[in-house]
């Protein structure tokens, strides 16, 4: 082959200027729609922060919005804010609505909109910022949020012959580990919530004081089922932290040996994890 | 495959009809389709079931589909553009809704109906990007969505207030309908809504459309608002329709050769406040199109 030819190169910075990714652009204006402080930052000068640059061409296109046509939906970003209080309401009340509503303007939820993310799930990695306000609450909605969406999902694909193949805790279940009596708590912050979170929050003058403990460890188990319905409820430190230990696929035997520092006998350790598999907390997935 | 013209005869004529979707009739006064069939059989001669599939069918589409009538199925959750959107498991939710529907087409706007992924809180609806780029994408899921379901796939000019591009819309669709050798669905409240918007005559660029390819119509009611001196229409569905949406369904019906639908999209109100539209929209349409179904 000739030196050069039909060789890929990279496009030259005037190709790059003018070059337009409709979905790119797409992308930014949804952000526009949902921010206006962003919105006036792509009439500026000034970089963005955006998980994909735009080109100038891309931003000179935006720019040509008119800003006011961005505002023709009034309660757009209240009904968003709305679906997160529904799925975080205890949170909500500890922050507070508009500390829930200044997530629109975090390049969180930008992250979210470019890589076609989950808003939920973006606000929840948000949280971490108010982990001191929000603590073991969060975690459970948190991890609510993830095993609701997991369990609507098809199951990974499982391997059904090999029975020492890796293994992985189950997406629709979530093991989390929170401080001591953060369960009794919640479940007394929804009661008082009472029928009508959404009402509630609304009424709410300004966010709860009184924060979820932080003391000592509580070990919890978060199961998502089909319909979007949850089990919540406390499980045994060894669960928990075998099941975290699988969190990402592992060797079976790698994980047996976790069984056995959590305290399992040897030949227990195996039967375990046979146990787990059969009641579908952990699944074998196909080797890598 | 034949190309789409050619297809197009194999498509029945479904004549003026009426749309729906999940859960439009809890509104009070909101009309009841068969009720409209019953009372006025040549105004509901179909019904267009708008489909989220996370919400699936509602009892009135259900009814409606258990007699056998007519429908279309109006999607309501797919960015075209995304190759992504159309995983496994929407598909299999999306053929067992045809299945139960037996739809004569599949239609939708073609813009964005959800940022980021398919999720709680994330659908909303922008219209596509308006540039050359964009074309090719929202083509080759319309070719995909078409190949997956065995169902023409006519693509909806969609609403919005913020257009973004240099195309004119009907260029646009003009560009997308050639390369995915499909047909078109025009919405002309949603095009009155744009030419306003870009401070054009109703009929602007009309001659940009391969208007044989324009399979179905839209009209529909909307209000006109103003937001700190910008004037634009909110496409309400309601009882009042632009004097310029009614232009350019004259103007469509005259020019589309292979028209076989018209939706006078109303669902939210009630059957004596509707008629009129109905009456209107059928005054318009050639002799015999809206002809009572059998």
């Amino acid at each position: 082959m000739t030196e050069g030819a039909d060789v890929m190169t990279d496009p030259s910075p005037s190709e790059r200027a003018r070059a337009i990714d409709p979905q790119r652009v797409q992308r930014a204006l949804v952000c526009m729609h949902f921010d206006p402080a962003f919105a006036a930052a792509v009439r500026g000068d000034a970089a963005l922060e955006l998980p994909q640059p735009l080109s100038p061409a891309e931003r000179a296109l935006l720019r040509g919005v008119d800003p006011r046509t961005l505002r023709t939906d009034a309660m757009r970003r209240a009904r968003a804010v709305q679906a997160l209080l529904e799925e975080f309401p205890v949170t909500a009340a500890l922050l507070g609505a508009p500390a829930v509503d200044a997530f629109f303007s975090t390049p969180r939820f930008r992250e979210a909109v470019f890589t076609r993310g989950s808003m939920a799930l973006a606000f929840a990695a948000h949280l971490e910022l108010h982990a001191q306000v929000v603590g073991g609450a969060a975690t459970i909605e948190a991890a609510a949020a993830t095993v609701r969406r997991a369990a609507q999902l098809p199951p990974p694909a499982v391997d059904l012959v090999d029975a020492r193949a890796p293994l992985r805790c189950a997406p629709r279940f979530a093991p989390r580990i929170v401080p001591g009596g953060t369960l009794a708590w919640y479940e007394r912050a929804l009661a008082r919530l009472g029928p009508d979170p959404l009402r509630a929050l609304a009424e709410l003058r300004r966010p709860w004081r009184k924060r979820p403990p932080r003391g000592g460890q509580q070990f919890l188990l978060i199961e998502g089922k089909e319909g979007g319905s949850l089990a919540l409820g406390g499980a045994s430190e060894g669960l928990v932290r075998l099941l975290l230990a699988a969190a990402e696929p592992r060797p079976r035997a790698e994980l047996a040996a976790v069984a056995v520092a959590l305290g399992a006998e040897g030949h227990e350790a195996e039967e375990l994890l046979d146990e787990l598999v059969g009641d579908g907390l952990l699944l074998r997935v196909a080797a890598p | 495959m034949l190309d789409f013209l050619d297809r197009a005869r194999a498509l029945p004529r479904l004549g003026l009809g009426i749309s729906t979707e999940y859960g439009a009739r809890r509104q009070d006064g909101a009309l009841d389709p068969a009720a409209l069939r019953a009372a006025h059989p040549a105004y509901a001669g179909f019904l267009e079931v708008g489909v989220e599939l996370a919400k699936g069918l509602d009892d009135d589409a259900q009814a409606w589909a258990a007699r056998g009538w007519p429908t279309t199925y109006h999607f309501l959750d797919v960015n075209l553009d995304e190759p992504e959107d159309l995983d496994p498991a929407w598909l299999a939710g999306m053929r067992a809704t045809i299945d139960a529907l037996n739809p004569a087409w599949l239609c939708g706007d073609a813009g964005l109906w959800h940022f980021g992924a398919r999720d709680r809180g994330q659908m909303l609806l922008l219209p596509p990007i308006l540039v050359r780029e964009a074309v090719a994408p929202m083509a080759a899921g319309i070719v995909a969505l078409r190949a997956a379901t065995g169902r023409e796939v006519l693509p909806e000019n969609p609403p919005g207030a913020a257009f973004v591009g240099d195309l004119h819309l009907l260029e646009f669709f003009a560009a997308v309908a050639e390369a995915a050798d499909t047909g078109l669905l025009i919405d002309c409240a949603h095009l009155a809504i744009y030419q306003r918007s870009r401070g054009l005559d109703p009929l602007a660029a009309f001659d940009a459309l391969p208007w044989e390819r324009v399979i179905e119509l839209h009209v529909a009611g909307g209000s006109e608002a103003d937001l700190d001196g910008l004037a634009w229409v909110d496409d309400d569905h309601g009882t009042e329709v632009l004097a310029d949406t009614w232009a350019i369904t004259e103007a469509a019906i005259e020019r589309a050769t292979n028209l076989k639908a018209v939706v006078v999209e109303c669902e939210r109100n009630p059957i004596p406040a509707v008629v009129p539209l109905f009456a209107a929209a059928r005054e318009r349409l050639p002799a015999g199109f809206a002809a009572a179904p059998t």
